[in-house]
Formats: C-alpha cells, structure tokens, sequence
C-alpha cells in the first residue's frame, strides 16, 4: 500500500530540451537516470505550438488549448485596436489552468515556474511564480511562502545579461540558479503536501540560447560546463524518482526543441524594403509612428497584422481588399531567401484562421510565419538590416519536443502539446472541462 | 481611497452609449476599480419612475442621476452615466456639482442612429407615435468641450473604449498599467529580461 493512499502526479518542465538530442546524449552514455527512467514508461516526440515561444507553449500546456481560446500568442502582443505592445500575464489568460481545475475539485498543488504564472492565481497549494515575476514577494502564493523560498536561496531567473559579457560567468550563474531550483523542488516534494507537483527548469532553455551550437560543436571551451548542467538535471531527476511511491506518475515534458541560428531575420524591415510598411518618422520611436498608408506591421516572432481600417487606429486596408492583400502579402513572404545560401527562409505562412479558434481569436494575428530551422524571425523597428547574426546561437524549433509518462503506453506517433494535460487529468481521476482542445491520450 | 470620477455619455438615442460604457466598465473593473453605471433607461424604471420626457422631467431626471453620480464619485467610485442628456445647460450644471467629471461625448449622426433603432424606438418617433423623442422631434445640444469624442459610426466600439481608458489615464483619474496590469518599472524590469533572451525587439 502507498504511503499516501492516492493517485500523485510529478510534472518536470526541461524548457526547450530537444528529443532528438536527449536521445543523442543517451546514446552517448550520458544521463544514466534518465535513461533507466525512460525505459520505465513511455517517451514520444512533443510537437510545440505556433509561434513556438514558452509563454505560448507552456500556456497550452497548463489549460489545453491553442492560443485562440487560451490568448496568450506570444512574450509580447499586440493590445488589440492599438498600436501598443504588452507583456502578457496571467491576467490575459482565458480559462482556468491545470492547477486551478485540479484545485477546484480539491486537489492540493506545488507548482513552481511554469510560463506564464504571474500574476499568481490562487491555488489550493502554492503557486511560485515563472520569471516574468518582478520580486519573489509579489510572485508567490500564498505570500507566506517567500520566507521559506528566501532561507532556501531561491532565485526567479539567471541574469541572461551576463552572457553578453562572459559564457563563462554566465554558465557559472546559470548553475548556481539551477541547484538552488532543485533543491527547492526536492524540498516541497519531501516536506510538502500535495497530489500535484511540477517544477518547471527553465536553465536548459537560456543554456541553448547562448551555447547551442557550441554544444553541437563540441568546443572544449564549454562543452563540460554545458554537458555538467545536463548531468546535474539527471542527478536530480534520479533523486526525485527515488522519493516516488507506485502511486505516483512522473511526467516530463519539454515546449520545444533547439536548432542552430543561420540567421536572424527582421521581418520588419522586410516589409519596409519590400514596400508594406512605412513610417511616419525614420527611426520610428514606437508601431505608433506607422504611416496610415502602411498595409502590414510584424511583432516577434512571426506575427503579422494587416493594418486594418476599423481594427487599427491608423488603419487603411478596406475590409473587402483584407483577404486578397492578406494572400498576396504570404505568398511573398513565403519566398523570402537567405540572402547568403539562397536558401528558402520560410517554412509556411498560417492563416490565423488556419492556425487558431477559439474566443480570443480576435486577438490572433492577419498571417503567422513559420520560419525553416535555423532562421529566427525578429521584428526590430529602427534596424533597417533584414538578415544578422547576434549573440544568440540557438533558436526554437516547433517539432523536436519530448513527452515522457511513467505511467502509460502513449500512442505510438508525435504528441500534440494541448493532449498533455486531459491526459494528466485522467490520470489523476479529474473530469476535463468541456471546452479543451483534445481528448486524454489512449492508455 | 482611490480617486473617484464622473464619466457622463451624451448623444443621441443609440448612438452606442451604453455599448461603450459597459467596455469602459469591464476594463475599469479589470484594473480593480469599483465602478457603477446609471443608464438613463434604467433610471427610469427606479429613479425617476413617473417622469416624462418634457424639458422639466428630463432635467429633473438628470439632476437626480447627477446627485447620485456625486455620491458614488466622492466615495472613490466611478460612476458612469449613460443618459441621452440632451440640454447642454443641464450637463453643464452638472459637471458644476462635480470635481472630477468627464464628458464623453458618443457621437453619431441622427441617420446613422436610425439605422441602428435597437429598440424600434425612432419608427415610432417618426410615424408621430412618441413625442418629444430626441433627435427627430425634440432638438439634441452637442457638448462644445467635451474631454473625449467617441465617433461611433468611425470606430469600433472597442477602440473608442481604449481611447477612453487612455483619457482617464491622461487625466490622472485612473493609474496607467499596461495590459498585463504591470506597474511602468515592473514592465521595464520584465522588458529587460526578455530583452537579455532576444525575446523582444
């Protein structure tokens, strides 16, 4: 008999650890708890969403839905009938998360840095906010938790800033945040009481950003620091499945793959150099400065809106000329090349239609760009250069995720993200709400 | 106690008052602010349960919505008055009584109005079935100063409720958030992060 008599869940996030190259590192010999971990269940390849970001990922993740019925498309939108750009938060979170269902029907919760959990909605449990938290002692609940976040050296993020002065620093800092992370996990798996419990390691993710294609050089300048980060995950993941009874699932996911950046397109100086967009002002301090005369503007990453009459404020496409600009402006999108290889840059061109349903649709963009692998769409409104190379040399993939149960045979093909939590529910006993986007998966 | 204010929508029957004052009520309450509407058409029914729609009831009408406004204005509420409230001396007088007071004007041509009749009420004004209906038989005084202008026959409802929450922003009547509800240097803070990871432009 369990310990507790109940059916428990582990949910671990590793943010933007591709399947294939977990595998890889598998195959190599490393990550030995993982492996003996993921020979005890099931491991599938995780398809992200589109645009493929973490706000907007682990968003479908936690209420089941694509972004046209959960509202979040993206780190930063678009404030509908406006020209401004905002952050998203919980506040524009449509519809309840995972935890709240859980909550509701009286399970207790630990959830810890999920995108996006700040503001923290009220849980039955404790709900640590993810790193778009300002302070600690705004970003927990219930506030009574911070002391014990604080004594235990907690930390919301690593300064990503570092990197730009020095990988070597930064990987020192990254390292750091991350023990402390993890020790923390394993404090409230020990001390707490719960049924639910997902820590959410965001240091994979801001690792690969800076070092990807070191890694996948294997430069021996960072190659041990960056494979020691993976190790100290294993060792980690390896202590917390040692605390876990027969009643307890363990799931592990990731919100996307990584690739190497080739090149980083600014798709709006794109549509500038290509006639769609103009300003009032050159440099343009904000959208704000659009010329009324402009059919498209673009917030990263991929996102294009036509500049609508009766939608946007300076708006001057007349609805009934809306489709056919809309279909002329993808296609020539579609043939965007890398100005060195003459390769294609785009992948697809979606539609919002094509890509979203739901309440919030109003809030989708005109058409979403699907870049090819190794192209990282941008939209910087005062650099007039299309293609660059910046500091970042990894980018999101949408196809390279992985799902792991401990506790079910997932079907046999590549997972949809908005599967993940009916799947949860189920697990736990929990009835889905009506309104997500997909069934449980079948055991 | 948070600061209270008046936000009176004038203009002519269904020129989109009341629209436009239950999206400005749903974005203030968003933000956490207490918030009451007092729509003409309601009043009637409770408020000023007997009056007409002679010069004299009509004033009476609205100085009472006034009163109450005032009320609820002085106690940190926002009170939004969605009345025709045609008689520029009356809103005038009003806005007299009250310190914090906009007047939002919900312009809309009489033609454009009639097309939109949500309660038929213009049919019947203009078969001579209701007197005094404003607009068709008895006169309607544009604002000469109001603080916003609400062109509801050139911009969607939701736009005109944003340029009113901006207003009211401009105004100090209302504290500027972004749409995520962060203070300015939390969202600097924030901005800066994403910035670092190339998640913002």
């Amino acid at each position: 008999m369990s310990k507790h008599n109940r059916q428990r869940c582990v949910v671990i996030g590793l943010d933007g650890v591709p399947f294939s190259f977990l595998n890889s590192l598998m195959a190599n010999g490393e990550l030995p708890n993982l492996r003996k971990i993921f020979s005890n269940g099931s491991l599938r390849q995780l398809n992200s969403v589109i645009p493929t970001v973490s706000s907007v990922a682990w968003t479908s993740f936690m209420t089941g839905k694509n972004p046209g019925k959960h509202g979040i498309y993206g780190f930063v939108d678009r404030e509908l009938n406006t020209y401004n750009t905002f952050i998203p938060t919980t506040r524009n979170i449509r519809g309840e998360t995972l935890w709240e269902v859980l909550s509701r029907h009286g399970k207790r919760v630990v959830v810890m840095n999920v995108p996006i959990s700040y503001p923290p909605r009220p849980v039955n449990g404790i709900l640590v906010g993810c790193f778009l938290t300002p302070t600690l002692e705004k970003g927990v609940y219930p506030p009574s938790i911070v002391p014990t976040l604080q004594r235990l050296g907690y930390r919301i993020d690593v300064d990503a800033w570092i990197a730009r002065k020095s990988l070597d620093e930064f990987l020192k800092e990254l390292k750091t945040v991350l023990e402390r992370r993890a020790e923390v996990t394993l404090h409230f798996l020990r001390n707490g009481d719960w049924d639910f419990l997902m820590m959410h390691f965001m240091e994979t993710d801001r690792l690969h950003h800076f070092l990807w294609e070191q890694m996948q050089a294997a430069d021996e300048r960072y190659q041990s620091r960056c494979l020691d980060i993976y190790r100290f995950i294993d060792g980690v993941i390896g202590d917390l499945w040692a605390e876990l009874d027969g009643d307890t699932s363990l799931v592990m996911l990731s919100d996307h793959g990584f690739c190497t950046i080739r090149q980083e397109i600014n798709l709006n100086a794109w549509l500038r150099q290509n006639g769609w967009l103009k300003f009032r002002n050159d440099p343009p301090a904000s959208l704000e400065e659009i010329h009324p005369d402009s059919v498209a503007y673009s917030v990263i990453p991929g996102k294009i809106y036509l500049n609508l009459e009766g939608r946007e404020p300076q708006g001057s496409v007349r609805p009934a000329e809306y489709e056919r600009l809309r279909d002329q402006l993808a296609r020539q999108i579609a043939g965007l090349r890398d100005s060195e290889s003459g390769e294609f840059a785009v992948d697809r061109v979606l539609t919002r239609e094509e890509a979203y349903c739901g309440p919030a649709f109003a809030q989708a963009p005109d058409l979403i760009v699907l870049p090819r692998d190794g192209y990282d769409l941008k939209a910087d409104l005062k650099k007039e250069r299309l293609f660059e190379r910046g500091i970042f040399t990894g980018m999101h993939t949408f196809s390279d995720a992985f799902l792991f149960f401990s506790s079910r045979t997932l079907p046999d093909r590549t997972i949809e993200m908005v599967e993940v939590m009916p799947t949860i529910l189920q697990e736990m006993g929990i009835p889905a709400p009506d309104d997500l986007d997909a069934a449980p998966l079948a055991v | 106690m948070e600061r209270g204010a008046t936000l009176w929508f004038t203009g002519l029957p269904c020129s989109g008052k009341t629209t436009l004052a239950h999206l400005v009520e749903a974005a203030l309450r968003q933000r956490g602010r207490k918030v009451e509407i007092l729509d003409g058409d309601v009043v009637r029914t409770h408020l000023s349960k007997g009056l007409g729609f002679s010069r004299e009831d009509r004033e009476t009408n609205l100085r009472r919505i006034g009163f109450v406004a005032k009320l609820l204005t002085r106690n940190g509420v926002i009170a939004i008055v969605a009345a025709v409230s045609p008689y520029r001396d009356v809103r005038d007088a009003v806005r007299a009584d009250i310190t914090d007071f906009v007047e939002v004007y919900v312009k809309c041509s009489v033609d454009v109005c009639m097309t939109r009749d949500v309660k038929g009420m213009y049919k019947l004004a203009l078969e001579g079935k209701i007197k005094e209906f404003t607009g068709v038989s008895d006169p309607y005084e544009e604002p000469l100063t109001p603080e916003i202008v609400a062109e509801t026959h050139r911009e969607a409802p939701e736009a005109s409720a944003t340029r009113i929450i901006r207003r009211l922003e401009a105004l100090d009547l209302i504290q500027p958030v972004s749409s995520s509800g962060y203070s300015l240097e939390e969202e600097a803070e924030v901005t800066r992060r994403l910035e670092a990871l190339g998640y913002l432009s």
